[in-house]
């Protein structure tokens, strides 16, 4: 397992670094003048599209453009981001933490409920659960997300005030900004607690659970249809049979035998909700106004901001090798008939 | 009744309960009381008052942290009243010299920047001169630089520097014990309005000290043209005389905190504390607005119907802006290299030549098809007026006389038959209408021009397309647009800035159209030079004239509003703050 991991690793940068050059391939079907639409904002500005073409040597070919940038890279420096307002790197370190913080926060329930309403679904097949399991499955799936957050937002903040969007009420953004608030991650739940602040971890907890109710929503029922699938699979199979003639518990037989053979497909689809939900939800971000890393790579893509795209592209595509090695980990660990080669 | 179904039936009370509008908000108290929540789309670029040219980075800077020479007298552009300077220059108090070239100002003492130290006269020289040496590339330096020096950029076509101006610079600014003296070029009749709106002064001691321009020549390369914004000490710190000092620009969470300055000159703020937030998301500005969570937001006017009607909520309306937008024909379209935009590229019924509109039948004709009463209603909600050319209404120089086209079936049919002897009426033509995507009001306008162009004559045909930004800054330079709808902002409270950007051969807009025409070249040199208001006047109507008689350019001069709290006082409106808030005078009750 260890050569196996560590030759994935080796993989990493290799897959980032593959990504740039796409970015950069790309560029090609860019006028020039199209990359200058990031410094140039107004029409106020448009008398100095040429010099800014020149300043950012806009219209070199595009391996002069990738070899500059790739020098800067190697000195330590990802490039200015002009949507972010802040180098590459800096930008990456602001907004990512706001969306770690997300996805713990959904990614749990979203793991949990899904699975538990997937097995009940299928232990108790045709039952009471499994036909309200597959109608919540349905209606969730069936409006967007940002119908969901739109939702979400009007009922639980703009009718009941409970849920107000942003990351923390203006009382405790105010503290943490003071001298006497140490941010240690830059995660605010875990800060505040770190800070012995339980107000603030509340706070931070209200404004966290719209955007985390709305991801939950819309996460969960794929899972649980996958999930039902599998027990159903399992369930079916003759060791469970033999587990339940020798006398074994129902509990005991689902949650010891039948469970754990089902886990492959939920891995499967786990580590890519995981990686969705860590590469930024820019949707969800938008709506509720959290400032993540996926609002941010949206907006750099949308006003062309070469840098801001390209240290995105090679963040999430960090993040997706390594969600994809987790989730050949956990596979050997499910399934003893899995070798890591 | 088991006790699952009784908590079940608990909760959908609640729900029901809480959902039948029993809220906080609407009716509530003033919401945190000594702070001012605005939430605007967007974000400022930098808080360098010399590098910025955005609004979102003048909301916060403008006037709050930086303060200039003289302010706006209330809602007028055009009457000044003093700030960091103790008068207004003027010929009838020696401030102004008779030829209008050479402007004093005497400095305010007393004033401390926001590290307590004082102000002076050569903080004063020093900001100016930062200001117009900054110079980046899309930068506001030549604002000054104009005037002063006859330039509008230090570099020559390399991009190598001409320190020969940093000389000629530093002689035509002066100090003088407490006064600053400023000689022009030429007259140049908006120079109190530029100096009101640019004129940011900043702690030269200060700067330094912090890594900045040392104030020479010798350093001014590294001044000159910086690469990135944070390339400045000023980008997130500031260090101004205003009611505001800068606490924080966190663009992680995209909020900039001011708070009152307690040794400010004059009264401190009433407020104690402003937060602008970046809040792209209109839903959930409106929401924050009801709740109480914002006590202003920034509102387009297609989001109007959303915020009418909100409880508690104050919507000021009809507000006249330094803004309008065009209607604009290119004489000049580039047709090489496939143009989608102009067909065939040719005068065969399916498509335009380059030339198409460079005939002023076609404008007319085009003018003349444009049901704009239809327009006013659908596009705007009856909140916009038919220009009079590029001149916005309420500034010196826009004429409410001056004839403009009229729908009109019969002469835009005439016009069109008289365009190339009548080859365009029997031929037909196609097209595309352009607009920045996500503008809905701009393609609104787009849609009834076509269909007033469509209904003239079958062989009509007229697409209508949105362009992103970054599209349409290709299609510009490269002349490729035929027709294009698009906005202008003012850089200061002057008609020149408009008849420039419109009607003169370098403007902005005229420049890419193709336009030449020598009499508005000449007349606008000339009115940037006379001082004397009527015969100034007089010089706008001829332009107003030219525009009408060559109507490259249809104009519509929108009207602009704000939507607040109503337990927001203090507030008041001057077209010279463009989309900004002037927090200084304004508190919560």
């Amino acid at each position: 397992m260890t050569t196996y991991i560590a030759r994935r690793l080796v993989l990493l940068p290799l897959v980032a670094f593959g990504v740039t050059i796409l970015i950069f391939a790309l560029l090609q079907f860019l006028a020039p003048e199209m990359r200058a639409s990031v410094f140039i904002t107004n029409p106020n500005q448009l008398s100095a599209i040429d010099a800014i073409i020149r300043k950012y040597g806009l219209d070199q070919p595009v391996y002069v453009q990738y070899w500059t940038w790739l020098r800067e890279v190697f000195s330590g420096n990802l490039g200015w981001s002009q949507t972010a307002r802040m180098s590459v790197s800096d930008a990456i370190g602001a907004f990512f933490p706001a969306t770690l913080e997300l996805t713990m926060y959904a990614f749990i329930p979203i793991m949990i409920i899904g699975v538990w309403l997937g097995t009940s679904a299928a232990v108790h097949r045709d039952e009471l659960i499994d036909h309200v399991s597959r109608v919540f499955s349905i209606s969730f799936r069936s409006l967007p997300s940002f119908v969901w957050g739109l939702l979400i937002l009007m009922v639980l903040y703009g009718r009941l005030n409970w849920f107000p969007p942003g990351r923390l009420s203006l009382e405790a953004d105010l503290f943490v900004r003071s001298g006497e608030f140490h941010r240690y991650t830059n995660v605010m739940t875990l800060d505040a607690l770190l800070n012995g602040q339980g107000w603030i971890f509340l706070d931070a907890l209200r404004h966290l659970a719209g955007p985390v109710l709305t991801l939950t929503i819309v996460s969960i029922a794929l899972l649980v249809r996958i999930t039902r699938s599998a027990m159903l699979e399992v369930l079916r199979q003759d060791y469970v049979r033999t587990a339940r003639a020798k006398g074994l518990d129902e509990p005991v037989v689902i949650n010891r035998h039948a469970r754990k053979n089902a886990l492959i497909p939920v891995i499967t689809l786990g580590s890519l909700t995981f990686v969705g939900l860590v590469g930024g939800v820019v949707i969800t971000e938008t709506i509720f106004n959290f400032p993540g890393i996926g609002r941010w790579g949206a907006f750099a893509a949308q006003q062309l901001d070469i840098p801001g795209v390209t240290g995105f592209a090679m963040f999430t595509a960090i993040l997706t090798v390594a969600g994809n090695l987790m989730a050949d980990i956990l596979y050997a660990y499910f399934d003893p008939r899995i070798r890591l080669q | 009744m088991n006790f699952r179904r009784k908590l079940l039936t608990l909760l959908v009370f609640a729900l029901a309960v809480s959902l039948a509008g029993v809220t906080a908000a609407q009716g509530q108290a003033v919401k945190n009381q000594d702070t001012f929540i605005y939430a605007a789309f967007g974000e400022a670029e930098t808080m360098d008052p010399h590098y910025a040219y955005d609004d979102a980075s003048h909301q916060v800077t403008l006037w709050h942290v930086y303060e200039t020479l003289v302010f706006f007298n209330g809602s007028s552009t055009g009457q000044f009243v003093p700030m960091l300077s103790t008068t207004v220059p003027s010929v009838q108090n020696g401030g102004l010299s008779r030829d209008g070239k050479t402007y004093t100002f005497r400095i305010r003492s007393g004033v401390k920047f926001h590290d307590g130290t004082a102000m002076t006269a050569e903080d004063v020289k020093y900001s100016l001169l930062r200001f117009m040496f900054m110079d980046r590339d899309g930068g506001p330096s030549w604002i000054f630089l104009q005037p002063i020096l006859g330039v509008d950029v230090t570099r020559d076509d390399k991009g190598t520097l001409n320190t020969a101006l940093f000389t000629e610079a530093d002689r035509a600014i002066r100090v003088q014990g407490d006064t600053v003296t400023i000689t022009l070029k030429s007259p140049f009749a908006p120079f109190m309005g530029i100096v009101a709106q640019w004129s940011s002064v900043v702690s030269k001691k200060w700067a330094i000290a912090q890594g900045d321009w040392n104030g020479t020549a010798a350093t001014l390369r590294r001044l000159n043209n910086p690469t990135k914004p944070d390339d400045t000490p000023f980008f997130s710190k500031g260090n101004g005389t205003g009611p505001f000092r800068l606490v924080e620009w966190d663009r992680g969470t995209r909020q900039t905190i001011l708070e009152r300055n307690t040794g400010y000159w004059r009264a401190p703020a009433k407020l104690r504390r402003v937060i602008i937030r970046g809040v792209d998301d209109f839903g959930a500005r409106r929401l924050m607005l009801q709740q109480g969570d914002a006590d202003a937001i920034s509102v387009n006017r297609n989001e109007l119907p959303q915020v009418e009607g909100l409880p508690g909520v104050r919507i000021v309306d009809d507000l006249s802006t330094l803004s309008n937008v065009g209607v604009f024909m290119t004489l000049k379209i580039d047709t090489t290299g496939g143009n989608p935009d102009v067909g065939s590229g040719r005068l065969d019924g399916n498509g335009i030549p380059g030339d198409f509109f460079a005939d002023v039948n076609v404008r007319r004709g085009i003018a003349q098809a444009l049901d704009y009463n239809t327009m006013l209603r659908d596009c705007y909600r009856n909140k916009g007026f038919v220009g009079r050319g590029p001149i916005p209404r309420g500034m010196l120089g826009h004429n409410t006389n001056q004839r403009w086209y009229e729908f009109n079936r019969e002469r835009a049919t005439a016009a069109f038959r008289e365009a190339r002897g009548g080859q365009i009426w029997n031929t037909g033509f196609k097209f595309t209408i352009l607009h920045n995507a996500g503008n809905t009001v701009r393609e609104c306008v787009a849609r009834v021009l076509k269909s007033g162009i469509e209904s003239l004559n079958p062989k009509f045909q007229v697409d209508v397309r949105s362009i992103t930004w970054a599209t349409y800054l290709a299609q510009y330079r490269q002349s490729k647009l035929p027709l294009f709808i698009i906005g202008w902002g003012a850089d200061y409270p002057d008609a020149e800035n408009f008849v420039a950007a419109y009607q003169h051969s370098k403007g902005t807009y005229s420049g890419a159209q193709g336009y030449n025409n020598p009499e508005a070249d000449k007349l606008i040199e000339q009115v940037r030079n006379e001082t004397d208001p009527a015969k100034r006047r007089a010089m706008f109507y001829k332009l107003g004239e030219i525009a009408y008689n060559d109507v490259i350019t249809i104009n519509i001069d929108a009207v602009g509003l704000r939507v607040m709290r109503s337990w927001v006082r203090g507030w008041y409106h001057n077209p010279a703050f463009l989309h900004q808030y002037n927090f200084y005078p304004m508190s919560k009750q």
